[in-house]
């Protein structure tokens, strides 16, 4: 495993991420397994948002993955995965990681991070959906906040059911079949104080299904939170090209590489701040094709008009986008 | 001819650091709001220097502004606001920023954290003290007031949720003319609202789009800047009575020059790894007339840019009543 | 018109569990006729002003409530932002209050110098003198949600002494 997970090309996913070793390996059940990592040399790793993931490389793959901590000051990152054997390998790749390998992570990323203002964090989670919401537990717990947590598992398969227990004794509410879920939910939906958040993961149906009830109980979207990985980030895109008409030059923007990455590449000397679609200093004039835009700078209009272009992090609907550079 | 040149080049060679690491705001001749951002710690190369290397900076006036800030503190305690749930974000910045000044000052401060036992050493001030990360008890004066006792920056702290972000506390002593005490627990759009062209441009709504996508790690930076009338930092709202009445009479005031300061904000944005909120850092440095003259591309620059503001931007900078006299003596020397 | 009203003046604090419509009706204003949502359960609260005792009955009323419930706050704008304040720190989002404001009507306008909170009839652009420190304030439309007022600052400090 040492060999494939020492990747020399790092995956897009993961710019600045961590090269880190494998420290445990710990079985939670017959098909859940939690992975521990630390860093080669013992150091300290960068504190995490409670319900972060972590990107983790596998062979020419990366997959997201909850850490379970309270994110202080960590030593190591903890995740827990769910083998799926007809997945896309990433779960197979991690079980079979052992201790003293080394892997490619991404810094912790914060998509599902608790609300600062809640009265009260009511959690629930399902089957392996335990992971982002335990995190948040350990933090409540840690700040001395009022949580409590809903986890559906089918008896015996249930990860971080003595965690869950211990962090919150009788404010953990154990379900091992739908309908008695069901009445727990509607119970739990129309008896919280003012100012509940609530936090939900698990299987995108069961998801669905807790958030449409709460809706339809009266809760608003801004008390609502489900994890959804990567949300936050923008994805790689796909591949277009460039003609640049004064410099008569064609140019290929690979998925996972930005349109002024690519020119500089080719030596152009393209005015550029911040890289993020927001200082709008990269403008570049556009003269046919239809970018996609994903800037904040250029107006609802002026991208409707697709005569300009921020080459940071927009790319291309067409397949080529012929620019005046 | 090549005593020209040479005069410039000693000219350049004994400018003092506070003109040399200066962070002079203007490009070229005309000036208008822009969300400026720029990653942190790229450093920016000026005609007389060079600014930005670095997160924290500690200049010649460290001891003299932290007990200025001691003193505006102990006078008008509404300067600090942390609302409840911001004690996460606020002990977070702690563990933050000052393992970060450490790194960058190794030789006057070191950060040491087993578990929640922390201890921080700045010999600049004399200062060894062990606290418990979390446990406000821990730091006699509050850890919001420790923490602005060690850096010149003042802190704002911004929640993120239902889609915004929330200005929801801070300690800002030397504020450029508002008020922490009022502005607390209003969101970021409110906060900016009285700030002229910025809602129409829709720069203060792509501002808060950026912030709330950026990932903890990421560290981001712009500048902004203002006229200010004698060294003077605390230019709140709270003390408007005390200074307003110098922004009519500057301008026939022979001591212009001296008492005329450009003012110029390095603010930092990070987003903080642990408690998710964003951190708004503000850095004011204060350059006299005479100094910026000193350079005579500053000088040129800064004085077309004064004439050239429209006059709405020129009023909201409080600044309309004197910029004409300002630039008439930057552009005749 | 009004159906399941409950006077303020009885005082139990609201009904347990309670996940309907509370009006809230400052002065004359009546929050139940512009929010009329049938079959939903409703509480009508009454109050001359949002003076102490006022908000404190509001906020125990809350206590009892449980989310799926809404807000509707009407009656002039001092008393219909000193309301929405206070209901902020119960944690009350947006999305769950409904705000009524009366176009005229008393504001509350906080000194940028000596933050006390002056009261007043004026309209915004006009000056103000403050019950604090004496100071004739002018002040805009910059609004604090948690102050629940406008920020009044010096009128005449620019001016010649």
């Amino acid at each position: 495993m040492t060999a494939t997970a020492l990747q020399t090309k790092v995956h897009p996913a993961l710019e600045g991420s961590l090269l880190l070793e494998v420290t445990s390996v710990r079985a939670q059940t017959n098909s859940i397994t939690s992975i521990s990592f630390g860093h080669p040399l013992g150091e300290q790793l960068p504190s995490y948002v409670p319900g972060s993931h972590l990107v983790v490389q596998y062979g020419t793959g990366a997959n997201s993955y909850s850490l379970t901590g309270a994110g202080s000051a960590p030593t190591e990152y903890t995740i827990s995965v769910l083998r799926v054997e007809d997945g896309a390998g990433g779960s197979l790749a991690m079980h079979a990681l052992s201790v003293g390998d080394r892997v490619q992570v991404s810094r912790p990323r914060s998509a599902f991070a608790p609300a600062a203002t809640a009265k009260h964090h009511l959690l629930i989670a399902a089957g392996i959906g335990i992971t982002p919401v335990l995190s948040h537990a350990r933090y409540a717990a840690e700040w001395g906040a009022s949580a409590s947590l809903i986890y559906v598992h089918r008896p015996g398969t249930g990860a971080h059911v003595e965690d869950a227990r211990e962090l919150l004794g009788s404010d953990l509410t154990e379900c091992t079949d739908r309908n008695s879920f069901r009445e727990v939910l509607t119970t739990k939906l129309t008896t919280q104080k003012l100012g509940t958040h609530l936090y939900v993961c698990g299987p995108t149906d069961f998801m669905d299904s807790v958030l449409e009830q709460a809706r339809d109980l009266g809760w608003p979207k801004g008390l609502l939170h489900s994890e959804a990985f990567s949300a936050a980030a923008l994805d790689d895109g796909q591949p277009f090209a460039v003609n640049l008409v004064r410099s008569g030059v064609k140019l290929d923007v690979p998925a996972g590489v930005s349109l002024l990455e690519t020119l500089e590449s080719a030596g152009l000397n393209i005015p550029n701040m911040c890289r993020k679609g927001i200082c709008g200093e990269c403008a570049a004039p556009v003269l046919r094709g239809a970018p996609q835009h994903r800037d904040l700078y250029l107006t609802d209009q002026e991208k409707a008009d697709n005569t300009t272009i921020m080459c940071c992090v927009s790319r291309s609907l067409d397949k080529e986008l012929e620019l005046d550079l | 001819m090549s005593t020209a040149v040479n005069d410039k080049v000693r000219d350049t060679d004994v400018l003092p650091e506070r003109i040399k690491h200066f962070p002079f705001p203007f490009s070229g001749d005309i000036y208008r709001y822009s969300a400026n951002v720029e990653p942190c710690g790229k450093v920016v190369t000026t005609e007389a220097g060079a600014w930005g290397g670095r997160l924290l900076h500690v200049d010649e006036h460290y001891l003299a502004e932290l007990k200025d800030r001691d003193e505006v503190l102990d006078r008008d305690p509404s300067r600090l606001q942390v609302l409840p749930h911001m004690r996460p974000a606020v002990w977070d910045a702690i563990s933050t920023l000052l393992p970060a000044l450490a790194e960058e000052y190794p030789d006057t401060m070191s950060f040491d954290r087993e578990g929640n036992i922390c201890r921080w050493r700045n010999s600049l001030q004399d200062l060894d003290v062990e606290f418990t990360f979390g446990d406000d008890d821990s730091l006699p004066m509050g850890p919001l007031r420790f923490l602005g006792s060690q850096i010149q920056d003042d802190l704002v702290f911004l929640d993120q949720r239902q889609d915004s972000l929330w200005l929801d506390a801070g300690v800002v002593t030397f504020a450029a003319d508002w008020s922490v005490g009022f502005d607390v627990g209003m969101k970021f759009m409110e906060v900016h609202h009285p700030v002229p062209r910025v809602t129409e441009e829709k720069i203060a709504s792509r501002a808060e789009q950026f912030l709330m996508r950026l990932q903890p790690g990421e560290k981001y930076r712009r500048t902004n800047w203002t006229l200010t009338i004698d060294r003077r930092l605390d230019t709140s709202t709270e003390t408007y009575p005390n200074w307003a009445h110098d922004r009519v009479t500057i301008a026939d005031d022979p001591a212009l020059p001296d008492r005329l300061h450009l003012r110029v904000e390095i603010q930092h944005m990070i987003r903080l790894p642990h408690s998710g909120a964003v951190l708004f850092m503000i850095r004011s440095y204060l350059l006299p007339l005479r100094d910026i003259a000193r350079v005579p591309v500053w000088r040129e620059n800064m004085g077309r840019v004064l004439a050239e503001l429209p006059n709405d931007m020129a009023e909201y900078k409080g600044i309309i009543h004197y910029r004409k006299a300002a630039s008439d003596w930057l552009l005749a020397n | 018109m009004r159906t399941a009203s409950q006077s303020p003046a009885t005082g139990t604090g609201g009904e347990p569990g309670f996940r309907g419509v509370i009006s809230v009706s400052f002065g004359a204003a009546d929050a139940s006729a512009d929010h009329d949502a049938d079959g939903v359960s409703r509480q009508d609260l009454r109050f001359a002003s949002a003076n102490p005792e006022a908000l404190a009955n509001l906020r125990s009323v809350l206590a009892h409530s449980r989310v799926g419930v809404r807000l509707v706050l009407a009656g002039p704008p001092a008393d219909v932002h000193a309301a929405a304040s206070a209901v902020a720190v119960c944690g009350l989002v947006d999305e769950e209050i409904t705000i009524l404001c009366d176009e005229v009507g008393p504001r509350v306008i906080f000194c940028g110098h000596c933050h006390t909170s002056t009261t007043t009839d004026h309209a915004i652009g006009t000056d103000v003198v403050c019950q604090g420190c004496a100071t004739t304030l002018t002040f805009t439309d910059h609004f604090s949600r948690r102050v629940g007022g406008y920020l009044g600052f010096s009128a005449h400090a620019e001016e010649a002494a």
